[in-house]
């Protein structure tokens, strides 16, 4: 089945998904979300992807949030399955065993700022505009945001941009580490390829084992985290030898 | 007079301005409790959408912690002001901590309780109890700990040292940094800002955001969803999102 809302290229191991709706802002419709669902799936199958890229390059923004003429008809039970939609999409991107990049091309606001957070590593354009608008519609974010935001920039921050709805700059972000590394538009497409394939250019298994770990241990305990991490490392290192030198 | 070391300096525009310089010959327990009193009064009040806490020219939260205390008292204490910081989470409206002078000891851990911690060029901060042989009480190790990380947490309480403004900014303690003497000005205009939002999913939010800090992905992420789907029971949501789409501002109720 083609895709409507996005596309997807393979290039030297890495895999490609472009948010491509058409219109000046990627909104996160429910048919979006299902593309984006079935195109992780594509690529998390795909053998010759090491590593995937999400973007809305070259276009104006990277993904700005829910269709607000498609949620202002929403009752608490629609809310509730789109909220599950959602999460369900952010839970794949994060149990995906392949590390994942958002480059943020442009605007990302609500939704598409929790899509980013459930990428493993965040790289902007310096024309970033990222926030989350919610407080002014009305509502809080359903997409995980309330918990990923202050694990990533700190419940203080992570309050303020709630708060304020304000349109956050590049420079911002990078300051309150909701993103990790800032290009120029002019470089900015450049570099991500060219950091994309240098992770894709490892072997996928302690890739994929690294990525895991991680992600477990913002939730459990110092102790039972270095108890898997010992586990784990004995298994990957063990391995080590034989792995393929491609 | 109690009221002194905690007074609403003004009230306009549903933002209360809360001074609290405390002094240097009362309680702990005295300043609390006049913070407790206060805050809670207006926690209470419809009209009021917004409070900062800030410090005046007698400083911030000033007090004394008596060396000759018990153990019992030393524990009541922390008991007791461990209670007034979770109160001041739970307000249900946005809270600031703008500071100009120092902000130490007690007055950190007040401001660790609020939503976030402004500052102008001339503050400082720092747990300095540590030669008198204090540590934070209120729960301020673990806040702190949880906002800048537990490295700087050590260095500043084991060192008692104060950090100036530009070095609270770097390392996240402060959200913003303004020129000297504008703390409370420009506060006031970042508070009426948040004012225009709406109360409701302010107030939704900011609960949503601390309960599920300390838990699991998983369980935050239910949480949060079942609050989400509850702001489509309310006339904000509504009105926030029809004034979207007219293109217009939305006028918030807070229900």
């Amino acid at each position: 089945m083609p895709y409507k809302k996005l596309h997807i290229e393979v290039m030297n191991r890495v895999g490609y998904i472009l948010l491509e709706s058409g219109s000046r802002f990627n909104k996160l419709s429910i048919t979006t979300i299902r593309e984006l669902k079935r195109a992780f799936t594509q690529l998390e199958e795909d053998e010759a992807a090491h590593a995937i890229v999400l973007s809305g390059y070259p276009g104006e923004s990277f993904a700005a949030g829910a269709d607000i003429g498609q949620m202002v008809h929403f009752y608490p039970g629609d809310a509730l399955h789109f909220s599950e939609l959602g999460q369900s999409l952010f839970d794949q991107i994060e149990s995906c065993a392949k590390p994942v990049i958002a480059a943020l091309n442009g605007i990302t606001m609500g939704g598409g700022c929790d899509l980013s957070m459930s990428c493993d590593i965040r790289i902007a354009s310096e024309s970033l505009q990222i926030g989350h608008s919610g407080a002014k519609l009305g509502i809080i974010t359903g997409f995980c945001g309330t918990h990923k935001l202050p694990q990533i920039v700190g419940k203080n921050f992570a309050r303020e941009i709630f708060m304020t709805s304000e349109i956050y700059t590049a420079a911002e972000a990078l300051r309150m580490g909701l993103v990790d590394r800032v290009y120029q538009h002019n470089v900015f497409w450049q570099e991500v390829t060219a950091f994309a394939e240098r992770i894709a250019s490892h072997p996928l298994t302690p890739l994929s084992a690294a990525k895991r770990l991680i992600n477990t241990a913002v939730d459990i305990d110092l102790r039972s985290g270095c108890l898997l991490e010992r586990e784990t490392a004995t298994h990957i290192n063990s391995l080590q030898s034989f792995l393929p030198l491609i | 007079m109690p009221e002194k070391l905690c007074t609403i300096q003004s009230r306009s525009n549903g933002i209360a301005i809360v001074a609290i310089p405390g002094s240097s010959d009362t309680s702990a327990r005295e300043l609390l409790e006049a913070i407790r009193r206060q805050t809670s009064a207006l926690a209470g009040k419809d009209d009021i959408n917004g409070l900062i806490f800030t410090s005046s020219e007698g400083g911030f939260c000033r007090c004394l912690i008596e060396s000759s205390s018990s153990v019992r008292d030393a524990g009541e204490l922390a008991s007791f002001g461990q209670q007034v910081a979770f109160s001041l989470e739970k307000t249900g409206k946005p809270c600031i901590t703008a500071v100009e002078g120092e902000c130490s000891g007690l007055g950190l851990e007040i401001a660790l309780a609020c939503d976030f911690i402004v500052a102008s060029q001339t503050a400082s901060f720092g747990f300095t109890g540590i030669a008198a042989g204090l540590i934070p009480f209120c729960g301020g190790s673990q806040r702190l700990a949880r906002l800048v990380g537990k490295s700087k947490t050590k260095e500043l309480i084991y060192s008692g040292d104060l950090i100036n403004a530009a070095e609270a900014y770097r390392i996240g303690l402060i959200n913003r940094l303004y020129s000297e003497g504008d703390a409370l000005t420009e506060t006031v205009k970042l508070l009426e800002h948040i004012c225009t939002r709406s109360p409701n999913a302010i107030r939704i939010g900011g609960e949503i955001v601390n309960a599920g800090y300390d838990i699991d992905l998983q369980t935050a992420c239910m949480l949060e969803r079942d609050a989400f789907a509850l702001c489509f029971a309310s006339f904000d949501q509504r009105e926030g999102m029809q004034a979207f789409l007219d293109k217009r501002t939305p006028q918030f109720k807070g229900e």
